[in-house]
């Protein structure tokens, strides 16, 4: 049972709803970076775009990127991935709540403050009836999200989804993780977050979608040959996962043309990724996106784009690899390894199909 | 052959900690809804179903002394899960693949909503920042038990829970792992008080679901577990099976994002395609645990669709709401967990409060504890707000 990307869309701190990042890609100073915003006009009227906070514009609008007009029934479902969820929203009613001592509240931000407002609004849009769910789980929200779609076409309970990714990053927000030693204290540039001396990244914002098929077609990007994720695994249950993952598509470690790692120039983020690959990935290249990208608790949907998007150009382009400033010409596989504060594991395989 | 099984179960609300307080609770007609005790808020008067232990309660309950502060959902989550490992014979050393899910929408917007202001005035609340997430309590729960090979968190408002027990399955389906903990946790917030409120929803008495005079929800909070297991699992470990999960659909109403189409179209499919996915037919089913909130949407809507799926004459139903409250993100479980204790004790739950039949769908639920003489299938409804609507039934094991 295969399954395809057939097409995947991001609206990011790169240009938008393009590949352009992957030619000239633009080099972030600041500590904390809002998206660029496409023009929404061609995906969504006017009249519901004002009443769509941006996280939802950005999700509907790369949703419809991918779907390329496929609509209602024809998804079979819908799965979204969100670390906060619409939290512009949701801090718009708690200041009025608290300032106002629980009166004069309206319902309008309640109504669109909850985590699945973001599928619930796609399945709207798009008046699917279909399989609809949200995982909400810190830097694993995206591979949660997959990996439910991933176990049904495996149960052959659906033939194709949309697995998206998508979080904003409020400034309310920004402040409350700086306390806490989400991102570095001054501006950042490509070497600093290479070279992690330091704790924090810098923020970013994502909005990622997927249209995945158990179809190959001319349209296929790649295959999503397996994957898995671990809590808390320990060096010989990750190197077992892996080597099990390999297998079940007849592959050996030296077939991996490139590990695509979370390294985002937090120390201890950072030291986890070093340790496995002394571990497990000895030579294999290991290939970075957040110098580009920025950190968000969904960030790894965009590792997801990127990773498909280097084996349908056939190379990965010498600015994403980490240890060596040179190229990687004609990858076939790429696996996507990613961590949460050293507490969840994940593996994905992409394939070249 | 491949069938998933319930192993174990714990449960919190209002009614009591534990399955047997609950069971006897729902025997005795003896409804948890009434006046607010723990939450601060000005809108004291609104009935709820709160879980009588405090924070401080629950702690000694664990005797639990951690070193930062935890949330009440995390607290509410960690003595239900508590009773459902104990029962399934679960520790950190099984040396089984163990996949543990969690549901929650409000995640620690109780603890946040009373420290927010001052996050931004000083630092002395800091350690609080990082249990706004929904994944906080999730996290917290697993590292208190150990012993979770995977786990997450599933958010879909008040069908959290049932889509954790839907990705359970699944996962234990597809071979990823032998056992899944799953179900969901939350505690009330002034913040979703707040937010029903403004909505015009919530009932200033005890709420009526399914009556023509029904006025609104009531909220309550708490948080079950159940335990699934595949046979040859529950066969190794020597434990015994309770029932098992027979057929699970999740479906989207696509209609608005709070209210639910008058037909209710994602209810109907839901039902409809949980009965496909469990091989049974309409009137296999003995009774129907509706989601039943007392609102005058849902509870026209949800009959609507329990008519279109089960015809004329459907099997019993009733709302438990009527006892626990609206647990939100932990209804799905709560309400697995009370459709369980229902068939393995065949009886209908009483659907408390009710007295004049709706005029705009011809329903009537069951108004008492209804003792039969074998129950077989039961089905489960959980709705939530952007229409996410999860429906699962559970069996008995013949």
């Amino acid at each position: 049972m295969a399954i395809y990307i057939q097409s995947i869309s991001q609206i990011s701190i790169q240009e938008p709803l393009c590949d352009n990042w992957f030619e000239s890609p633009i080099y972030h100073r600041q500590r904390y970076v809002s998206s660029i915003e496409p023009n929404y006009k061609q995906y969504i009227n006017p009249m519901s775009s004002r009443r769509m906070g941006r996280i939802l514009k950005r999700a509907v609008t790369t949703s419809l990127n991918v779907l390329q007009g496929r609509k209602g029934n024809e998804i079979d479902a819908i799965i979204t991935a969100t670390g906060l969820g619409c939290i512009e929203n949701t801090e718009k009613f708690l200041y009025s709540m608290l300032e106002n001592n629980e009166t004069l509240l309206t319902p309008t931000y309640f109504i669109q403050s909850t985590h699945n407002t973001i599928s619930s609004q796609i399945a709207l849009e798009l008046k699917c009836n279909n399989y609809n769910s949200t995982y909400v789980h810190r830097g694993i929200s995206f591979e949660s999200a997959l990996f439910d779609a991933f176990l049904q076409f495996k149960l052959n309970k659906i033939t194709n989804a949309l697995v998206g990714a998508h979080d904003e990053m409020t400034k309310d927000m920004f402040t409350l993780y700086d306390k806490i030693g989400y991102w570095k204290k001054g501006d950042i540039c490509v070497e600093t977050l290479r070279k992690s001396e330091t704790l924090g990244s810098f923020s970013g914002e994502v909005a990622v979608s997927s249209f995945l098929s158990n179809e190959k077609n001319e349209d296929s990007i790649c295959s999503l040959a397996g994957m898995n994720i671990l809590h808390k695994p320990t060096k010989e249950k990750l190197e077992e996962t892996l080597k099990r993952l390999l297998e079940e598509n007849n592959l050996t470690l030296s077939d991996i043309d490139a590990v695509l790692v979370g390294h985002s120039g937090d120390k201890e983020n950072d030291e986890v990724y070093s340790k496995t690959k002394e571990n497990l990935f000895n030579d294999i290249p290991f290939v970075w996106y957040k110098h580009l990208f920025g950190e968000s608790f969904s960030m790894s949907g965009l590792g997801f784009y990127i990773g498909a998007t280097c084996l349908k150009k056939n190379i990965i382009p010498k600015h994403l690899v980490f240890d060596s400033p040179k190229e990687i010409l004609n990858p076939k596989h790429i696996l996507i390894y990613n961590h949460f504060q050293n507490s969840e594991h994940s593996f994905i395989l992409l394939s070249k199909c | 052959m491949n069938d998933i099984l319930v192993t174990a179960m714990g449960i919190l609300t209002g009614l009591g900690l534990g399955k047997d307080e609950t069971l006897q609770s729902l025997i005795n007609q003896n409804s948890a809804i009434g006046e607010l005790k723990h939450l601060n808020t000005i809108h004291s008067s609104l009935p709820v179903s709160e879980v009588r232990l405090s924070d401080k309660d629950m702690l000694s309950l664990l005797n639990y002394n951690p070193q930062n502060p935890l949330t009440r959902t995390t607290l509410l989550g960690m003595l239900a899960l508590r009773e459902a490992l104990e029962q399934a014979k679960i520790d950190k050393d099984t040396p089984k693949r163990i996949a543990f899910i969690s549901g929650t929408t409000v995640g620690g917007m109780e603890k946040n909503e009373e420290f927010y202001l001052e996050f931004f005035q000083n630092n002395s609340k800091d350690e609080y920042i990082s249990l706004h997430d929904c994944a906080a309590s999730t996290q917290d729960i697993a590292d208190y038990f150990g012993g979770f090979d995977f786990i997450t968190t599933i958010s879909t408002a008040c069908s959290s829970a049932a889509n954790a027990i839907i990705l359970g399955a699944n996962l234990i389906k597809a071979g990823y792992v032998d056992i899944a903990v799953v179900g969901g946790t939350e505690c009330l917030s002034k913040f979703h008080l707040n937010g029903f409120n403004t909505l015009m929803i919530l009932d200033k008495e005890a709420c009526k679901p399914f009556d023509k005079n029904r006025q609104g929800l009531n909220l309550g909070e708490g948080a079950a577990y159940i335990v699934l297991e595949g046979m040859e699992s529950a066969k190794e470990r020597g434990v015994e099976p309770i029932c098992k999960l027979s057929g699970y659909a999740n479906t989207c109403d696509a209609f608005h994002q709070t209210a639910s189409s008058p037909d209710g179209q994602g209810a109907f499919l839901s039902m409809k395609r949980a009965l496909e996915d469990s091989g049974l037919s309409a009137e296999d089913i003995d009774y129907i645990n509706a989601h039943g909130t007392g609102t005058d949407n849902n509870d026209s809507s949800e009959a609507s669709a329990i008519k279109r799926v089960f015809g004329e004459n459907p099997p019993y139903v009733s709302s438990t709401k009527s006892f626990t409250g609206h647990t939100t993100s932990a209804a799905g479980s709560v309400e697995s967990v009370i459709s369980i204790l229902a068939l393995k004790n065949n009886f209908i739950p009483a659907n408390l409060n009710f007295k004049t039949p709706m005029e705009d769908v011809d329903l009537v639920p069951a108004q008492r504890t209804i003792q039969l003489p074998n129950i077989k299938h039961i089905m489960t409804n959980s709705f939530g707000f952007g229409g996410n609507d999860s429906s699962c039934i559970f069996s008995k094991i013949i």
